[in-house]
């Protein structure tokens, strides 16, 4: 089990490193998903490396290039057509809204890995939003239909209800999925409109805003999305981060190249290491440069930190743990990992959980960044479903199950929010901005069809 | 490896239960090359009724009552599920006033919208597939139905305006399921960015969010618009097409029956056709007595049958006709029964599957012509909101016993069921709820929704040919 831990990179380097005397368990990541098993892990030089890498690209199992080949292209695109869009205040502001976009999309990866979806995510960061607003507001405040007096909860408290509220939402989506075996789409439609009702009654028509500085809970949660650290701790945080990321690779790789294991070439390996520093060094010196109009506002916002610590631990979760094996399992052929003794409701039932932990997580961010939470908050949740979808599909998540990864979220987030950042500042009215979203998503799902190859074609 | 013909040899029984003995050429006679895939597959267990064995009253009514037995209850829930509603809002709402003769034709009013969309959406669910799209493209056919017959251009004649937008939407539909069919993109999602591009869309030709189009009933050509909904037809000239109608229709029932009990073929026993039509009768006459009785108030008198009934019931004959007499429908319920033998049988796929989703969207936006006509010939992006629309759509199909599996549906489902969903939702708006209404007004809909495809998931775990079973 420990050298299964130490060992994810699954497939045939896998199956040759258990022929050394470990007892490994089943091995379904390998049998279900062949398109994830990384050829380069038998490449032992950086030559070797590339080469591979090319020939894989070729072969149609591109990765996270058409994604970041759809990033330039969006950047350069509306840098274009309008000079703003890539000036340091507007991209840390494509930073902070995607936020919402890249959350809401790692709820949707849950269900999309098992090949099922969640068309509740958006209502249910509607409905997260206004019950972790409605819990901070103090006694004596006009609230919410169930707590007439104002609940006053400190922020931490009013968090923690909001998401186990949320989370408890998608046990019982996930239990009618998986148990009693209803079709996730329908489910989570249901769940979608009655979510609507509940969020109303949530907010009984009274608008309620998050913008009262005696709070203590109120200002905390408003900083959550509008708060920032000061430069000089932006740069600490960087660099202690930096240092771990760096070290815990570098060592891992040392350590598993030391004990015969398959491991990347250390140039590889390294280059990895710089590519991340230079990301973290331009992320942070763009948050620190001056966005705003009046006076001084510089610093890298909360909102960044929060989302890649989300975006961490998800990852470990399905990339490093028996649970994630088991989801990708599930996705890739149910009937097989059902017949390997894999819980299939349990699994599945937990991934709806997850999902709607996420979009709870996003809810609490969007009433942080909204301030004013109305009626029409929760009429806009709608657009998100489709957007988290969309985000999750454009980053190269698959519809089908099985195929996808955490950092596809947070690339197709930030894409469907440059998109609507940029058209935005051209002035282009919703209902366009919803059409080319539209569009977008259709052109997701057509590439993913297409990427897959007819490879498990339907009747 | 299974048969690819999902149930065996009952199959084979079935086909050959079809005909009484001693009829043994009949088939190859009638149609050669037609393979009866519908009872092939197996699919649809309730479109080979039990009863058809039966030769007496008696028999007939004890084969009914083991069929419901079995769990194959066909109608039966949804005609109890509608007495019950009435009875429960008649008891609830203040003064009693739910089942008032004005109001039984307002809900009629209301939910011919769900029935008409609910009945495109049936040919889709037939095939296991599902359309999210409707509810847009519904305010899509509405929009440009009215935008054609504006005043002083274009000033379409309304005929030509509403086929132009019937055509549009079944464009939208052929658009929708080739990429369905053709790319196998799963529906869901071709339909969930449909829905969000065609309201998109329907905001630009109504010229912006705040943008509206109206249909005056004074106008001669606007008029048929206006009133498709909230026209009647006066008394003497109702009671006269009721006649019409129940002496066609009976006189048609009743020869082919007759019909084909001479030439030996299956025919239920006389008897039960005349209660057929006396039940017809009987309700035609009901209907009427409602629809003649004043319910314009004090000022005004408006009775008569509403136009929109007979409307109805022609979308629901050529939808029946369509799907139950022709090879086309047998094809659909064949791949909602199992799609790969279907395909073995020799029938195209991808030409049946977009053919659902044309006919299914310009059904859609018929539905939403008439949405128009039921706000007083008013449109504007307040008349409906398209997620509401399909969900009540399907909840409709799915309530009125139309499985969401594929296979197992007709359009009178779509009829009952958008009936239910009006009832429900006239309903509790006549309740004083205070700030729960509106939330009511998504959470009842969504709740329903979720209990019907409980039903559904439940009845065919049970049922003796549940198509493919999910891990």
């Amino acid at each position: 089990m420990a050298r299964i831990d130490s060992d994810p990179l699954t497939g045939p380097a896998a199956a040759a490193s258990s022929s050394g005397g470990v007892d490994t368990p089943v091995d379904l990541t390998a049998a279900a998903e062949v398109g994830e098993i990384p050829p380069e892990v038998l490449a032992q030089s950086m030559g070797q490396y590339m080469h591979v890498w090319w020939q894989r690209v070729r072969g149609g199992d591109s990765g996270v290039l058409p994604v970041l080949l759809g990033l330039v292209i969006v950047g350069v695109g509306f840098q274009i057509a309008n000079g703003h869009f890539l000036t340091p205040q507007n991209l840390v502001n494509i930073f902070e809204q995607s936020s919402i976009y890249i959350l809401l999309a790692l709820a949707e990866i849950f269900a999309l890995l098992l090949g099922e979806i969640d068309l509740s995510t958006g209502l249910v960061m509607g409905l997260g939003a206004v019950i972790v607003a409605e819990l901070v507001q103090p006694s004596g405040a006009a609230s919410c239909a169930l707590c007439p007096h104002g609940l006053d909860f400190p922020a931490w408290l009013a968090i923690a209800v909001t998401l186990l509220i949320c989370a408890g939402v998608g046990l019982i989506q996930g239990t009618l999925v998986a148990r009693v075996k209803m079709p996730s789409f329908i489910v989570t439609l249901g769940g979608w409109l009655v979510l609507e009702g509940v969020a109303l009654i949530v907010l009984n028509g009274n608008p309620i805003s998050l913008k009262n500085v005696t709070v203590p809970a109120q200002v905390q949660i408003y900083n959550i999305f509008w708060g920032y650290f000061s430069p000089t701790i932006s740069w600490i945080l960087l660099a202690v981060v930096l240092v771990v990321v760096a070290a815990w690779w570098w060592f891992r790789d040392a350590s598993r190249r030391r004990r015969g294991l398959v491991a990347p070439p250390p140039i590889f390996t390294a280059i990895k290491i710089a590519t991340v520093v230079v990301a973290g060094v331009v992320l942070v010196g763009l948050c620190n440069t001056n966005r705003a109009h009046f006076g001084v506002i510089e610093g890298l916002p909360y909102i960044i930190p929060i989302v890649l610590f989300v975006f961490f631990i998800w990852t470990m979760l399905l990339q490093r743990t028996r649970f994630g094996r088991y989801v990708y399992a599930i996705g890739g052929n149910p009937e097989a990992a059902r017949r390997a003794g894999v819980s299939l409701p349990s699994i599945r039932t937990w991934c709806f959980i997850l999902a709607s932990l996420t979009a709870g997580i996003a809810g609490v961010l969007f009433a942080s960044w909204q301030v004013f939470l109305t009626t029409n908050i929760i009429k806009s949740s709608n657009s998100y479903v489709l957007l988290a979808v969309a985000a999750a599909v454009i980053g190269g998540t698959s519809l089908f199950g099985g195929r996808g990864r955490t950092i596809h979220g947070i690339l197709g987030g930030l894409i469907i929010g440059g998109i609507y950042n940029g058209l935005y500042l051209m002035g282009v009215s919703s209902e366009w901005v919803d059409i080319f979203i539209a569009i977008v998503l259709l052109a997701a799902g057509t590439v993913d069809v297409l990427s897959r190859g007819g490879s498990r074609s339907r009747a | 490896m299974k048969s690819p013909f999902g149930r065996g040899p009952e199959a084979v029984t079935g086909i050959q239960g079809d005909l009484k003995p001693g009829a043994p050429g009949e088939t190859a006679a009638e149609a050669p090359q037609d393979v009866d895939l519908t009872a092939a597959t197996g699919a649809d267990a309730d479109a080979l009724p039990l009863e058809i064995m039966a030769q007496s009253l008696g028999e007939y009514l004890r084969a009914w009552w083991q069929k419901l037995k079995s769990g194959d209850s066909g109608l039966l829930p949804v005609l109890v599920a509608m007495v019950i509603v009435a009875v429960a809002f008649e008891v609830l709402t203040p003064e009693n006033a739910y089942l008032r003769p004005s109001n039984l034709v307002y809900i009629f009013g209301l939910s011919t919208v769900y029935m008409v969309l609910a009945m495109g959406e049936i040919a889709v669910l037939l095939l296991g597939e599902l359309d999210l799209s409707v509810g847009a493209v519904a305010l899509m056919g509405g929009t440009i139905a009215y935008k054609l017959v504006q005043q002083p251009t274009p000033n379409w004649p309304w005929w030509l305006a509403i086929l132009t937008s019937l055509v549009c939407c079944g464009v939208i539909g052929f658009l929708q399921g080739t990429l369905v069919a053709k790319l196998k993109i799963p529906a869901f999602v071709v339909t969930l960015a449909g829905q969000l591009l065609f309201t998109g869309m329907l905001v630009v030709i109504l010229g912006g969010a705040d943008g509206s189009l109206s249909v005056s009933p004074a106008d001669p050509n606007q008029s048929v618009l206006y009133n498709l909904v909230q026209g009647s037809i006066d008394p003497v000239v109702s009671w006269v097409i009721l006649a019409v109608v129940v002496v066609g229709f009976g006189t048609m029932m009743w020869l082919r029956a007759s019909e084909r009990r001479r030439s030996g073929l299956v025919a239920p026993p006389a008897s039960l056709t005349a209660i057929k039509i006396g039940l017809m009768a009987v309700v035609g006459v009901v209907v009427l007595i409602i629809c003649t009785v004043n319910r314009g108030g004090v000022f005004a008198t408006i009775e008569g049958l509403p136009w929109v009934i007979p409307v109805v019931i022609v979308i629901l004959g050529l939808w029946t006709v369509l799907l139950q007499q022709t090879r086309f429908g047998r094809y659909v319920y064949a791949i909602g029964g199992n799609a790969e033998a279907a395909r073995r049988a020799g029938v195209s796929l991808p030409r049946i599957r977009i053919w659902c989703f044309v006919l299914c969207s310009a059904t859609a936006g018929f539905a939403g012509i008439l949405l128009g006509s039921f706000y007083y010939g008013q449109y504007s992006t307040n008349v409906g909101d398209p997620g509401q629309l399909v969900l009540y759509s399907i909840a409709a199909a799915v309530i009125g016993g139309t499985s969401l599996f594929g296979g197992r549906g007709k359009p009178i489902h779509g009829v009952l069921g958008g009936l239910l969903i009006g009832g429900i939702a006239y309903g509790v708006s006549l309740m004083n709820l205070g700030s729960l209404s509106i939330p009511l007004e998504y959470i009842l809909p969504g709740v329903v929704l979720l209990l019907a495809v409980l039903v559904d998931v439940l009845s065919r775990r049970g049922a003796r040919t549940g198509s493919v079973v999910r891990v």
